[in-house]
């Protein structure tokens, strides 16, 4: 690609406008129709009580129904606690092993695959096989630790409160490392190699060279993976929906599988105060993201 | 390296390859077992391997119906994606107008939305319209869900396409639809590509939105089927194990071709 600016050669400098609608048009269409409007339609459900047949306007009963409900709140305090602890597993883990591919270990393009494998399957699919690997009698992951005399610590990983929101972060992990690791190594391969070796003439050691040369360069896409991953857990639900359905004792109840629960499965037949709690979710996330955003590129501004 | 250390890296890189690959194998290996024999031992070899599990779960649990749903509902939600996607690409990278920037911007946004923002109310509209329970309703809410990452990676590619290429075809005649579709489309064949890869994989894998539009037998996709299936059979993890293999295979297969354009396109949103 011959080293134009983009933005410089970006089209015509004439507006058809008649073009541009006949192209934007379709896009908009499914924008307008599925996603704006159905976003503004649980904003106006949060302050009815919308039941099949009727709706009424209740103002903000849903709202402050919402502050005292409990278990709302021992759903996000999961979700955030999940939200915050993944992205620390996967970009940790996700970063060793890159480092390793790229010091070029035999077998590299070998353990790249069957990393980023897991990442392929459905949570349904990866949830059914970690049920059977925390199963507490025949298990993968009790058998071994009873094979290694370690039979005390087994137990049933997802039966237990004290267990089952960490052994579900794990699976969330043992998916995303290798995806995160592939971004990584993409990165560390666009690196300029004359600043590496250039770290490596100047005798810094292995751990130097990390921390002052190698991560500083590619921290704007451990951000992104960061803020990538948060995301995403901030969003789950099929891998709890298929494995505890957020049992036991809502240890593992995300607000996602609480919005669902309250919409389709609880017999209130009410779809104002899921909706309350889908918008009051929509705006925390919104404001952590952004947050998030604001955060990493003020301080990427103060380095330089 | 020193050879120690060398060594313990390789070690440590084995085991974490055991880790994350182990699972696959052994489900795997359960797919080719029966259940009594699972239960004689978990982990042993499949000996012999009992192939005709697979159509035995084809025929017998409604598989052929589950998978054809998903092949219907991915394949015309990609191809309508595809190109309503690379049309508004393609605009938003080629002409100058007020409010570009504006309709990215808006369109792009909603990556990050969470989905309850939508699915109650989706729910609600497409029971209005009688697409409640249909796969035609499934598929426009893909289309709507993919939108957004198949627009963004699709403008980044058109975006460094050359303004005098266009210009050149401006002067043969080309029409604007035909520098879509004759000069913009075939040269971004790669980046298409990716994204159509990219979305069959994200939609043939997607749950929580069939799950709640679906309720039908008739209608199930694969992801609804497997949860069926898991009801059905209780305890049978032969058979259940069977049923996921017949999930994993497509994707399998489209990963052992497009190993490279898949990764690229999982990697454009994360690098920016």
């Amino acid at each position: 690609m011959p080293a134009f600016r983009a933005k410089e050669l970006k089209g015509d400098v004439r507006q058809p406008w008649g073009t541009i609608v006949a192209f934007l048009l379709p896009a908009l269409t499914f924008y307008v129709a599925l996603t704006a409007y159905p976003a503004i339609r649980t904003l106006w459900n949060s302050f009815h009580r919308v039941l099949p047949r009727r709706e009424e306007f209740v103002g903000i009963a849903n709202y402050s129904e919402l502050i005292k409900d409990e278990i709302f709140w021992k759903a996000v305090s999961n979700t955030v606690t999940w939200a915050c602890i993944s992205p620390v597993i996967e970009v940790t883990v996700a970063l060793l092993l890159a480092l390793a591919l790229y010091a070029k270990v035999p077998g590299a393009r070998f353990f790249r695959v069957a990393w980023f494998t897991p990442v392929l399957m459905s949570y349904i699919v990866v949830g059914i096989l970690w049920m059977w690997i925390y199963n507490y009698d025949w298990g993968p992951l009790n058998t071994l630790l009873r094979a290694i005399g370690l039979g005390a610590l087994a137990q049933p990983w997802l039966g237990s409160p004290d267990t089952a929101l960490g052994a579900l972060i794990l699976v969330t992990s043992w998916m995303w490392v290798g995806f995160n690791m592939v971004v990584l190594l993409a990165a560390l391969h666009s690196l300029p190699k004359d600043v590496i070796e250039a770290a490596e003439l100047d005798n810094c050691g292995w751990s130097a060279k990390l921390v002052f040369v190698i991560i500083p360069l590619i921290r704007a896409t451990l951000l992104n993976l960061v803020v990538l991953s948060f995301i995403g857990k901030m969003k789950i639900f099929d891998l709890v929906w298929i494995t505890t359905k957020g049992n036991p004792l809502w240890s593992t109840e995300t607000v996602s599988t609480y919005v669902y629960k309250r919409a389709f499965e609880w017999t209130t037949f009410d779809l104002g105060y899921p909706s309350t709690i889908a918008t009051v979710w929509f705006v925390i996330v919104l404001a952590t993201v952004l947050l998030l955003t604001w955060l990493f590129r003020t301080r990427e501004k103060l380095e330089y | 390296m020193p050879v120690l250390t060398r060594t313990l890296v390789l070690l440590a890189l084995s085991l974490y390859t055991a880790f994350a690959a182990g699972p696959f194998v052994w489900a795997a290996m359960l797919s080719l077992r029966t259940t009594t024999e699972i239960h004689l031992n978990h982990f042993a070899f499949p000996n012999p391997a009992h192939w005709e599990k697979f159509p035995d779960a084809w025929y017998n649990s409604n598989y052929a119906t589950y998978f054809m749903n998903s092949i219907e509902v991915v394949i015309a939600a990609v191809v309508v994606l595809t190109i309503v996607g690379a049309m508004a690409a393609h605009c938003l990278a080629r002409y100058r107008f007020r409010l570009n920037r504006v309709i990215y911007f808006i369109l792009f946004s909603t990556i990050i939305f969470p989905p309850q923002i939508t699915i109650i109310a989706l729910f609600q509209i497409l029971v209005n319209y009688g697409l409640y329970n249909s796969k035609l309703g499934l598929t426009l809410v893909y289309v709507a869900l993919q939108l957004p990452l198949t627009i963004y990676i699709l403008e980044s590619f058109f975006a460094r396409l050359p303004a005098d290429l266009f210009d050149a075809a401006r002067m043969d005649g080309y029409s604007d639809w035909e520098i879509f579709w004759k000069v913009s489309l075939p040269i971004a064949l790669p980046a298409v590509a990716t994204t159509v890869i990219l979305n069959f994989i994200l939609l043939w894998n997607e749950f929580l939105f069939a799950v709640v539009l679906i309720t039908d037998e008739a209608n199930r996709t694969l992801p609804l089927g497997i949860q069926r299936f898991i009801g059905d059979t209780q305890e049978d993890i032969g058979m259940i194990a069977t049923g996921l293999m017949i999930a994993i295979v497509p994707v399998i297969i489209v990963y052992a071709f497009f190993s490279e354009k898949l990764i690229q396109g999982m990697t454009a949103g994360a690098v920016k």
